[in-house]
């Protein structure tokens, strides 16, 4: 701090330059981020008119007329309605009743690095693990059968079900820590004597918590069910690693599908007009969300 | 409340502990287990560990490269996150200007963008550029994934600095930047590990944009593992397991150096756990 008071006075900044400070300090990540939001939906936005592969063509909204009656897209989206609502929501019941179960627990340092590890392997090596715990090891099938519940190895690819199943599994395995994880410093983080009051006015452990822990929970939930939300929407790796969107594209997710138009076609065209459509849906939803939930829950 | 866990709490507890552990370990001696052992008809639990596999692996593949791409990746983005990020959050936090809202808003949204939709846009450009296949364009994109994060972490860390610090240096005449670089940055120097280090992780993990960037030259261990496929061997678990543990390891440890701010930076700063 000497060092400090030694070089005083400083030379005093004219109010404007004091003004734009803040602005310039900003600017650099708000430009970087531009870049790479702003400018691939500009670029999408002009590619979805022109159709052919490489050697671009004016197709005006012909890419967008397709997309109307695009069977396959109208599939992925419902799937990832489907597959990301029955997750979202598996991972959300797991995480809490695990929370509920250990917050106050003196063991819960050492629970929190145990359900946490499936987080920590990247997603494609979960994926891995799961295809061969499924298919290629048959492993999930000869635990089934020790149990003695079947005398066959299941086919997981064969119906559209067990499919989804796999799919969800894999990725409520990895991702049920992350909400887990949060639920767990917001239970810690409430008043105690706020429970044990209740206690005392007689009310059972299920009933605190339901009337007591979850309502002041709400904000942190909406919160990690949104991060969690957003990237289960995008749901792409298990996808691509073990069902290909099989059978009958029940697995396909909007993710995969705008990559398959892209890359197996190729059609940059139509897959930047999807895109188009995916982003302008997502942009919607950002807006409404972060304003709803994100400022009421960081403000301090 | 003194927990007093019934049976069943404890027996869902134990239950979902095995679940998550043991397929890491299963997963985790197939690095070291004979092909054949597998994906043999029937699952073989109990593992006769050899080094040959482990050897034969190294051989074939460049695995110190795969190694070294993610870690270069991951480090540069990160620098770029903090040098970018820094300021952003010093802005954000400490100064009230008009559109600050707005800005902030937007820095987070950007979160909310899903990977495949800048996908075309981004392999134009880098083509463009000619930086395909390269590591610098892994790092300028891992970097824009989470620079928002970055942002909002260091932000609401920074948020809780009293300021009357600032103030009583400011008063001493020092300026906004070396107050930033003496007392702001060292002073939640917790926020900046926890963001950095949660930063790193998703870089780590990135698939899809990894994947459309990266050919050959630039794989890193997220991609390299679903390309291990030896024409009549089928999908090389052995080598699939060796690299998920070289990535798992180091994040491990980082994890566990963050442990208490975990949730604080999952949420990027919602939850103060």
């Amino acid at each position: 701090m000497t060092a400090v008071t030694l070089e005083a006075p400083r030379r005093r900044r004219s109010p404007l330059a004091r003004k734009l400070f803040p602005y310039l300090l900003v600017m650099p990540a708000v430009v970087y981020l531009l870049s790479i939001t702003l400018y691939p939906g500009i670029y999408a936005l002009y590619r979805s008119f022109y159709g052919g592969k490489f050697k671009l063509e004016w197709a005006g909204l012909d890419n967008y007329k397709q997309l109307l009656t695009d069977y396959e897209f109208f599939n992925a989206l419902w799937n990832t309605m489907l597959l990301g609502s029955i997750t979202l929501l598996a991972e959300f019941a797991l995480a809490m009743l695990l929370a509920a179960l250990v917050y106050r627990d003196p063991w819960v340092k050492g629970f929190r690095i145990i359900f946490l590890l499936p987080m920590l392997l990247m997603p494609s090596a979960v994926t891995f693990i799961w295809k061969l715990m499924f298919n290629d090891g048959r492993i999930i099938s000869d635990l089934i059968k020790r149990i003695g519940l079947i005398d066959f190895n299941i086919d997981w690819m064969f119906s559209p079900a067990l499919a989804r199943f796999v799919v969800i599994f894999t990725d409520v395995w990895q991702w049920t820590p992350f909400l887990f994880i949060i639920f767990v410093a917001g239970l810690q983080g409430q008043d105690k004597e706020v429970e044990e009051a209740a206690r005392l006015d007689g009310a059972s452990w299920w009933s605190t918590f339901f009337n007591v822990s979850l309502p002041m929970m709400r904000p942190i939930i909406a919160v990690a069910l949104i991060l969690r939300g957003i990237d289960i929407l995008n749901m792409f790796t298990p996808i691509q690693l073990i069902t290909h969107g099989a059978p009958g594209g029940a697995t396909e997710t909007l993710s995969y599908y705008i990559n398959r138009v892209a890359w197996d076609g190729p059609d940059f065209g139509y897959a930047s007009a999807i895109s188009v459509v995916v982003l302008i849906l997502t942009v919607i939803l950002a807006q409404v969300l972060v304003r709803r939930y994100f400022r009421s829950g960081t403000e301090s | 409340m003194k927990s007093k866990r019934s049976i069943i709490g404890t027996i869902i507890l134990l239950s979902w502990a095995v679940v998550s552990i043991w397929p890491i370990w299963y997963f985790a001696t197939i690095a070291l287990r004979p092909r054949v052992e597998i994906i043999a008809p029937d699952p073989i639990y109990w593992p006769t560990f050899t080094m040959e596999t482990w050897a034969k692996i190294w051989e074939e593949w460049p695995m110190m490269k795969y190694f070294f791409n993610s870690i270069a990746a991951v480090a540069g983005s990160v620098f770029i996150c903090l040098l970018l990020g820094i300021p952003a959050a010093y802005s954000l936090a400490r100064y009230r200007y008009k559109g600050r809202e707005d800005i902030g808003n937007y820095i987070l949204s950007t979160k909310m963008m899903a990977p495949v939709v800048v996908a075309i846009p981004l392999y134009v450009l880098f083509a463009q550029m000619r930086m395909l296949d390269t590591v610098w364009a892994l790092m300028l994109v891992y970097a824009a994934i989470n620079l928002s994060i970055v942002v909002w972490i260091i932000r609401s860390y920074m948020i809780d600095i009293p300021h009357e610090i600032e103030d009583a240096a400011r008063t001493d005449g020092a300026s906004d930047l070396r107050i930033l670089w003496e007392i702001i940055i060292p002073m939640c120097l917790p926020g900046i590990i926890t963001a950095a280090v949660i930063a790193s992780v998703f870089a780590m993990n990135e698939y899809l944009l990894t994947l459309i960037i990266g050919r050959k030259e630039a794989y890193t261990m997220s991609i390299a593992l679903a390309n291990f496929k030896g024409g009549s061997d089928g999908i090389i678990y052995n080598a699939i397991a060796l690299i998920a543990f070289m990535a798992f390891f180091p994040i491990l440890l980082l994890i566990i150096l963050i442990q208490n701010h975990l949730s604080r930076g999952l949420t990027m700063g919602a939850v103060k756990g």
